[in-house]
């Protein structure tokens, strides 16, 4: 074993024995509920990379995505009295309708015709979950949802349930790690980098872009399944554009189309917002500018601005060196 | 006052109370139709509006609902009701602010995002501006929705049809706007350099263009439009922070439909959607009346993916 790989792997075995121990040191039962949100951030952020990191697609209704997985999920498991799990199942069904649905009309012409579909969209599922009030419980939302379950026992405090979206966001780090160095995941690289050469290679462009949007939808309603049944209320007006840009927002602070960023990019997004409540009313200004400047100024993430910025500082540190030490060059 | 209102034949009425029982229904439609052309003609603005900075940049200006709303909280929160001046003097100066606004936008956002590797930045660029000019609009003006007294306000009635002002205004400023902005991107030499910035880029900054400098034009009138729409949407919505975010989606729509990029296309995109957005009222239940543009723009999609004055793609 090399002594990359050595370190590597303290690494990784640090970062599980911090995330198992979590619950032990968080005692208040707010910053559990954001962690937790975290966790749902995390899976779906993993699917927007396919689409917006990946492909290079702008889709701007995530929202809508998230939505319709957490209706169809709450619905059939509170009417119907089927297990949470099922419910999921049948939101993953809903994620490939919808890219399919949604992604056949507005990937198969080029242009950015998927960011006006999708934002559209998104905007329909929020009114119509609003005012169809004998199914969805209209602005009043969805109570009693019930929570995950296996073998009788509920997941219904925070420890437990963070447990098992800690194992659901593994699962799905790993599934957008594996497709992502695959065939499908260069493929989807090449199109964001040169259309006209893919083509060339005789790649239907259409169905890649269609692959990646349905990727994006299906990890969009597992989220929404997760959110649904970890909170146990809903309420339409939650499901709004901002919801839809801040998950493009993780993806761009993270680093488009790093795996590893997108995980990065949510941590920060979904802590920088508390972190900054002290300001008030102020802090979602705050926060809109911060992430401007940040587009502005670190187009690479925000990793990669620190990471340039401790070179910048060594190469300060050395280069006063070598100017007293003398004879010495780069 | 505008020549529509000397139609031969109207009475003025002011009375709020016009009476609304046992109206034929060919008198219904009609005032569902003229109030449909109205919002067409407003959609058709927003379809204008963003194809110009569209054309100029090749980025979607996402931020453009906030401007809209920018433009009626200047005019009717700080001009008529916070300092008294006259309303058509507060046109002119809300005009003038949302076009240094723009431009302002255009130098911050636009021009140092456009050329970035991945247009997810500049996307995220207008839509974090979005969020920045909400909060400012409701932290600046509070969140309390209120309207502008006197502003555009009464009916006109033909026969028994009434027919609310603010529809007809609607309608002859949207077709003045239109044709100043076709004379100037026709006849001075800026819009001439507006058209051929929006054609090659680089072959319009070999020619001597200051393509930056032009961007910063464009984007100047494209927020000065959406100030014209702010302030002819007060009678319609009041004055509120969410008051333009559904017309800037259907806006999105109206360009699709018509042919995207297009200015042509846009107004009559806007057009189609808003009447039969409208006259969908007599068919389909009232919550559906938002669905219907969505619908039209996926059909459309599906069938004419160009729009129907694009060519095809």
């Amino acid at each position: 074993m090399t002594k990359s790989n050595i370190t590597k792997l303290a690494g990784i075995v640090l970062l599980s024995i911090f995330m198992l121990l979590v619950p032990v040191f968080v005692k208040n039962d707010y910053y559990m509920l954001v962690i937790n949100r975290l966790l749902i951030n995390i899976v779906i952020v993993l699917g927007l990379n396919f689409i917006t990191g990946l492909t290079g697609q702008m889709n701007l209704g995530t929202a809508g995505i998230f939505a319709l997985g957490a209706y169809t999920s709450a619905l059939l498991s509170k009417n119907l009295g089927i297990s949470p799990w099922l419910g999921m199942l049948a939101a993953v069904c809903m994620g490939l309708l919808i890219g399919v649905g949604l992604g056949f009309p507005s990937l198969r012409i080029k242009g950015v015709y998927l960011s006006l579909t999708t934002i559209g969209f998104a905007e329909v599922v929020r009114l119509l979950c609003a005012n169809l009030n004998d199914v969805t419980g209209g602005t009043q939302g969805l109570r009693q949802i019930p929570p995950f379950s296996v073998f009788g026992f509920k997941f219904n405090t925070q420890q437990s349930v963070y447990y098992l979206f800690l194992v659901i966001a593994l699962i799905a780090f790993f599934i957008a790690c594996r497709i992502t160095y695959s065939k499908w995941g260069r493929v989807f690289k090449s199109l964001r980098d040169n259309v006209e050469a893919v083509e060339m290679c005789g790649v239907n462009i259409a169905s890649v872009k269609i692959k990646a949007f349905t990727l994006a939808a299906v990890f969009g309603s597992i989220g929404g399944s997760m959110y649904a049944h970890y909170m146990g209320y809903m309420n339409p007006s939650t499901f709004n554009t901002d919801l839809s840009a801040n998950f493009v927002i993780m993806l761009m602070v993270g680093g488009i189309g790093s795996v590893v960023g997108n995980v990065v990019g949510a941590v920060i997004v979904t802590a920088l917002p508390e972190v900054l409540r002290f300001l008030g009313t102020y802090y979602q200004l705050v926060f809109a500018t911060i992430i401007v400047l940040g587009a502005i100024f670190l187009p690479n993430g925000w990793g990669d601005g620190i990471r340039r910025l401790y070179r910048w500082i060594r190469k300060k540190c050395v280069g006063q060196k070598t100017q007293e030490g003398g004879a010495e060059n780069e | 006052m505008p020549p529509s209102h000397r139609f031969g034949g109207e009475a003025y009425n002011d009375d709020p109370h016009v009476e609304k029982e046992c109206k034929p229904m060919l008198a219904i439609l009609i005032q569902l139709l003229v109030s449909g052309i109205a919002l067409g003609f407003i959609y058709a603005l927003v379809g204008i509006e963003y194809t110009l900075v569209w054309n100029s940049t090749g980025l979607l200006n996402f931020s453009h609902d906030k401007l809209i709303t920018l433009g009626a909280y200047i005019f009717g929160g700080t001009l008529v009701l916070g300092l008294g001046l006259n309303s058509w003097l507060s046109v002119i100066i809300a005009m003038i602010v949302s076009g240094i606004v723009g431009a302002l936008v255009a130098s911050t956002i636009f021009n140092p995002l456009r050329n970035m590797r991945s247009t997810i930045f500049a996307v995220m660029g207008t839509i974090m501006l979005g969020r920045i000019l909400y909060e400012a609009t409701r932290l600046i003006w509070g969140p309390i929705p209120f309207t502008v007294p006197n502003w555009l306000t009464g009916n006109v009635i033909i026969h028994d049809i009434s027919i609310t002002k603010a529809n007809l205004y609607i309608c002859v400023v949207s077709i003045v706007v239109v044709a100043c902005l076709q004379t100037f991107l026709t006849f001075t030499k800026t819009g001439k350099a507006m058209r051929c910035v929006a054609q090659n880029k680089k072959a319009a900054a070999l020619m001597g263009i200051n393509v930056s400098q032009n961007i910063c034009i464009t984007t100047g009138i494209s927020s000065i439009i959406c100030c014209i729409i702010g302030m002819l949407i007060i009678p319609l919505f009041n004055i509120d922070v969410n008051m333009a975010s559904m017309i800037g989606l259907k806006g999105f729509s109206a360009g699709v439909i018509g042919g995207f990029g297009y200015m042509p296309g846009a107004i009559l995109g806007g057009l189609i959607i808003g009447i039969v957005e409208n006259l969908s009222v007599a068919v389909l239940p009232a919550v559906y009346k938002d669905v219907v543009s969505f619908v039209l723009l996926i059909l459309f999609l599906l069938v004419r993916p160009g729009g129907i004055l694009g060519k095809k793609a």
